[in-house]
């Protein structure tokens, strides 16, 4: 019997995907391994409670794969927002999915799928105006957020490697944006003053989560090796996005913005360290070809259309956007 | 408008939050609610009417919303809403077209010849000799194409690093239509059919000084002869004469730039003496000679990797460009009126 073993399914995108693959494949397909349990309306889905950053925890994650017949493992325990714990979120994020990893390999897993991000590029002047999934990965290593991803993506690569027999997908989400997405960078659209760089509008791209779920599909169905980009059908200028959004933006010089960010963050204050205004500085914006050749994969959604499906989760009255409405 | 359903503009949103007296007179003006307008949240109303409401309401209608739309009126004034996937911006570059079409007939009075030569549809390479410190002739030699050209085409200028990473003109240059230049975005751009324009001089073409003008610099290491193989475009050589007077550089002073992160500090005969005021481009007359397509087809996609062909294409490339430009000279009485 083949089972799939899903970790972080208390996570957004987690949750999304355990409850689209038990539509598809029923409960009983579907072990969910997280420290929390899948919600009780999912009938029939193994939860096997586990945290990743205990010691013996890949030893463990043998033994489940094992008695459960797991032959695919879907690993999606990633921090999408900064942590105040950094040293939790790297033991979760490197050292747990290393130990995800080496269970795999060791309980004969043969399809191993990671969660990633486009942020992994990294935001930077030198880049191309789309970045395909061979070009190296280079996010400001100062960023713990960003250089944990990028240490999982390498033990990824090392396993995919030394491990031919098993077949490794990476798929690396645009940032997300749409009902139901909480994170850091949807909570800047819920204020109503916004800061922003002045002189720097890149594009940015802003998938909604309906895309995310059936890349992840797709994945699962046609068990690709590689990196995936899993990007929306268009992107949006920054600035353009916060104006739609009907916010008041404050441009900031970029030296004090960065140094403020950090002031804050080091307080216990805002959303997130200043290294993460890179991605409100340089693009980083990531191109879908390889998805939409190899898995069938192509966004129905837009950046805009994601943009305009949040605002509607956000306000369904109207709210904040009304008057900007009335004139349409 | 009189059929649809009136409500007032403060209807749903004062059950949510009940406001003033004050700030109510303002919101029941009716006005007609498009059903599910929330995707084309544009600006239908302009800055100016926005600003009106925002007077009119008084200091209680000095409240987030009334800002807030005043502010997104006067970015959509200016932006559209929607952009290509490299940023153009046909609204942006639209309202700011004027300014260099002023510049183009009016200040350096452009005289285009053989622009019939740049292909009416498809793959285009423009390969142009760059000078005059900022990239004014890249923007003339959109403007020539565009007005002067029968199929109006809008040409993708490949923008230096050093203007498309400096902050403000970056994002206004990809406003535009500019792309930074790198061979992925180029055989992007030409693969989706676009018409390009590269100077493959680049810093040390638009650098140059005064007493170097109009000897073409080395051209790059033929990025753009291996960018026109692989995708099959035709290259259409270019000269531009005239930029080089616009500001002349008689010396340059590097160390000064460093700071800045540009990699030359001109010092012409007007600036820094002048200030900002130097930075006005003197009224050179231009001219702007678009040669015979040098089809590349018959090489195929794999000459790209032959460095010696790349180069004797590129040297073949540059040659003609200096020829048109010596061409021009020769027949040039004057710097300021041809």
């Amino acid at each position: 019997m083949s089972r799939i073993a899903v970790t972080g399914t208390a996570s957004f995108l987690g949750a999304r995907v355990l409850r689209r693959l038990v539509e598809l494949r029923g409960g009983e397909a579907i072990v969910a391994v997280d420290v929390a349990p899948p919600p009780s309306t999912l009938q029939g889905v193994t939860h096997r409670r586990l945290d990743l950053t205990e010691p013996a925890s890949d030893q463990r994650l043998v033994e489940i794969f094992q008695q459960e017949g797991v032959d695919t493992v879907l690993h999606m325990a990633l921090f999408t927002s900064p942590q105040r714990d950094k040293t939790h979120a790297h033991e979760l994020e490197s050292i747990g999915s290393l130990s995800v990893f080496a269970a795999a390999a060791a309980a004969g897993v043969k399809h191993l799928l990671l969660r990633s991000f486009t942020a992994v590029y990294g935001a930077r002047g030198q880049n191309p105006n789309f970045l395909t999934e061979d070009r190296a990965l280079q996010p400001n290593l100062a960023l713990g957020w960003a250089r944990d991803k990028l240490e999982a993506e390498q033990h990824a690569a090392a396993f995919a490697k030394r491990y031919p027999e098993m077949a490794v997908t990476v798929l690396r989400t645009a940032p997300l944006f749409g009902p139901g997405v909480h994170t850091f960078y949807t909570a800047l659209f819920d204020r109503r003053l916004v800061p922003v760089l002045m002189g720097y509008d890149p594009l940015v791209q802003l998938l909604h989560p309906d895309d995310a779920v059936v890349a992840f599909e797709r994945a699962l169905d046609k068990r690709p090796r590689g990196a995936f980009n899993v990007v929306p059908r268009t992107a949006i200028p920054l600035l353009t996005a916060l104006h739609l959004s009907g916010k008041v933006t404050l441009p900031v010089l970029h030296p004090i913005a960065y140094a403020l960010a950090d002031g804050l963050w080091a307080l216990g204050l805002g959303e997130g360290p200043g290294a993460f205004l890179d991605y409100a500085r340089y693009l980083f914006v990531a191109d879908g070809q390889r998805a939409k050749r190899e898995l069938g994969f192509e966004a129905r959604y837009g950046s805009r259309e994601a943009l305009d499906a949040y605002l509607r989760y956000r306000h369904p009255e109207g709210g904040a956007l009304e008057p900007v409405e009335a004139r349409a | 408008m009189s059929s649809a359903k009136v409500v007032p503009i403060g209807g749903p949103r004062r059950r949510a939050r009940p406001s003033g007296g004050s700030r109510r007179r303002v919101r029941d003006v009716p006005e007609s609610v498009g059903a599910q307008s929330r995707e084309t949240v544009g600006a239908a109303e302009g800055p100016l009417v926005a600003l009106a409401r925002l007077i009119q309401g008084g200091a209680a209608g000095l409240d987030w919303e009334a800002v807030a739309r005043l502010w997104s009126a006067a970015y959509f004034s200016w932006h559209s809403e929607e952009t290509d996937e490299f940023g153009f911006d046909r609204k942006f570059a639209e309202r700011i077209r004027p300014i260099f079409e002023f510049l183009y007939t009016v200040w350096w009075r452009v005289e285009a010849a053989g622009v019939e030569n740049v292909p009416a549809s498809g793959p285009g390479l423009l390969v142009a000799n760059h000078s005059g410190v900022l990239p004014y002739d890249g923007l003339m030699i959109k403007i020539a194409v565009r007005h002067e050209h029968p199929a109006r085409r809008e040409c993708r200028m490949l923008a230096l690093d050093m203007f498309a990473l400096l902050p403000f003109l970056a994002p206004l240059l990809s406003r535009m239509g500019e792309v930074r230049a790198s061979q992925e975005n180029g055989e992007r751009l030409l693969s989706n059919g676009e018409l390009v324009g590269v100077f493959p001089e680049g810093v040390k073409g638009i650098g140059k000084r005064y007493k170097e003008r109009y000897k073409l610099a080395r051209f790059g290491r033929g990025g753009f002869v291996r960018l026109a193989l692989r995708t099959g475009a035709p290259i259409v050589p270019c000269a531009v004469v005239g930029s080089e007077e616009i500001h002349p550089v008689l010396a340059k002073a590097d160390w000064l730039g460093k700071p800045f992160g540009l990699p030359y500090f001109p010092i012409t005969p007007t600036f820094p003496l002048l200030g900002p005021l130097g930075l006005v481009p003197a009224p050179s007359k231009w001219s702007i000679d678009f040669a015979e397509p040098i089809p590349l087809d018959r090489y195929g996609p794999d000459a790209a990797e032959d460095p010696i062909l790349v180069n004797r294409l590129s040297e073949e490339v540059r040659g003609t460009i200096q020829r048109m430009i010596d061409g021009r000279l020769a027949r040039r009485r004057s710097i300021w009126f041809g």
